[in-house]
């Protein structure tokens, strides 16, 4: 972490605060514990609103978050690159930044709520288990990136942690679910 | 201007999740009414005051760049997939004429099954879900076909010259299906909705005779030793 600073802090004389961005934590954290109780306790239905013009719910699924995580790819590029950790330059990046990023969530919530109301919070398997807990982690780490986003005063590390942190649990999310279903369905639609 | 953004951001996103959950309580309510007060504490949100107001009323007024996503296709292909079964579920009962006990477990698109006599007869099926329905077969040749059924599974076990209809319903632990080894018998065992367990054990002769009792605790004598029964699932090779 020390060394994203030294490149991350942005060109201010205000004093950092740490105070709103431990208030934004809680409430991620308070997002990500509602998602999984409320994945706990509702009984799950194995059924929920679907898209024409795919063999099943899972299958769609699969396509959203593999799209999704094509624009995470550009957010992780981008964000790098917003920070000075890559040689790329020019007004275009925060932009593209900002709307691959909305893009990938939007791609990715329909999929969520899949989850959540077809299929619960599911311990049936290792992989099912990490891919709940990281599934409710990725929601409340995106409300904490959102809710410091807003702020000029916090420390110059957190962004980049927050952005790596959101960026991970989706590559994650991505591996233990769409990956899974490729490598056991096959490459279907 | 920059620093609003991220709230829209985030209360879009809220709003988006909220109109999908409120659809889906609308289109499937849950079988469990236990959770019936669910819906007005899922939007994730402490944050977007304005979801809980705007969502409950106007589910299809989602922010435009959600719409081409809800909406038109949701709304064509809700019935097509309502028949679907659960990732992970174990239907247990009788057959229609109470010779049978059978237990059907699913897990994603595979599905095992155990039938039983509770005397001498049984077969363990192996196969695959396709849609609404089930086919599975067992070594002996016993073969089972069956649908969905608004919740309950509806199909017919043939083999051995016979077949039995059968409908069955969804089992809540602990009822459902178990299984255990000793050192050359398998014993298989279902345990009903009301309590009452049926099983055959097959040693490695294969000879069947009833299964020895299963006690609550899951634990069963076979072989002359205590063993652990464990529930079968949908995939587990059997």
């Amino acid at each position: 972490m020390a060394t994203a600073e030294s490149a991350a802090t942005p060109p201010t004389a205000q004093p950092t605060r740490i105070g709103p961005v431990l208030v934004a934590m809680s409430i991620g954290a308070v997002v990500s514990i509602g998602l999984g109780l409320f994945g706990r306790l509702h009984h799950p239905t194995g059924v929920a609103i679907n898209l024409a013009g795919f063999s099943s719910g899972l299958a769609v699924k699969t396509w959203l978050t593999t799209a999704a995580f094509l624009f995470a790819i550009v957010q992780l590029v981008t964000g790098m690159a917003i920070f000075g950790r890559i040689p790329l330059k020019g007004a275009w990046l925060g932009p593209v930044h900002r709307w691959s990023g909305r893009v990938a969530v939007l791609l990715v919530t329909p999929v969520a709520v899949h989850c959540l109301y077809a299929l619960g919070f599911a311990d049936f398997s290792t992989r099912a288990l990490i891919h709940s807990i990281l599934g409710c982690l990725f929601f409340g780490a995106f409300v904490c990136k959102m809710l410091v986003l807003t702020r000029d005063d916090a420390p110059g590390w957190v962004l980049p942690v927050l952005g790596g942190l959101v960026f991970s649990l989706l590559a994650a999310l991505f591996a233990t679910a769409a990956v899974w279903f490729f490598v056991y369905r096959g490459f279907t639609f | 201007m920059t620093h609003r953004s991220p709230l829209l951001t985030l209360a879009a996103v809220a709003i988006f999740f909220a109109a999908m959950l409120t659809a889906d309580f609308l289109v499937h309510p849950s079988a469990g009414s236990a959770t019936a007060g669910a819906p007005s504490t899922t939007p994730p949100s402490p944050i977007s005051s304005a979801s809980p107001a705007a969502t409950p009323t106007q589910p299809a007024s989602t922010p435009a760049t959600s719409r081409p996503i809800t909406s038109p296709a949701a709304s064509a292909t809700k019935r097509a997939y309502q028949d679907q079964f659960p990732h992970k579920v174990v239907y247990a009962g009788r057959s229609e004429d109470g010779h049978l006990a059978i237990a059907v477990a699913v897990l994603g698109d595979r599905a095992a099954a155990y039938i039983c006599d509770g005397r001498s007869r049984e077969a363990w099926l192996r196969g695959t879900v396709d849609g609404d329905s089930l086919r599975l077969t067992s070594r002996q040749g016993y073969r089972l076909t069956a649908e969905l059924d608004d919740g309950r599974l509806e199909g017919e076990v043939r083999g051995d010259g016979r077949h039995w209809k059968f409908e069955i319903r969804p089992a809540e632990k602990p009822a459902g299906l178990y299984r255990a080894k000793g050192s050359t018998t398998t014993v298989g065992w279902i345990r009903l909705a009301d309590g009452s367990v049926v099983g055959v054990a097959t040693g490695a002769d294969g000879t069947s005779e009833a299964a020895p009792p299963l006690g609550s605790d899951d634990e069963a004598q076979v072989d002359g030793q205590t063993v652990q029964a464990t529930p079968v699932n949908g995939d587990d090779e059997i």
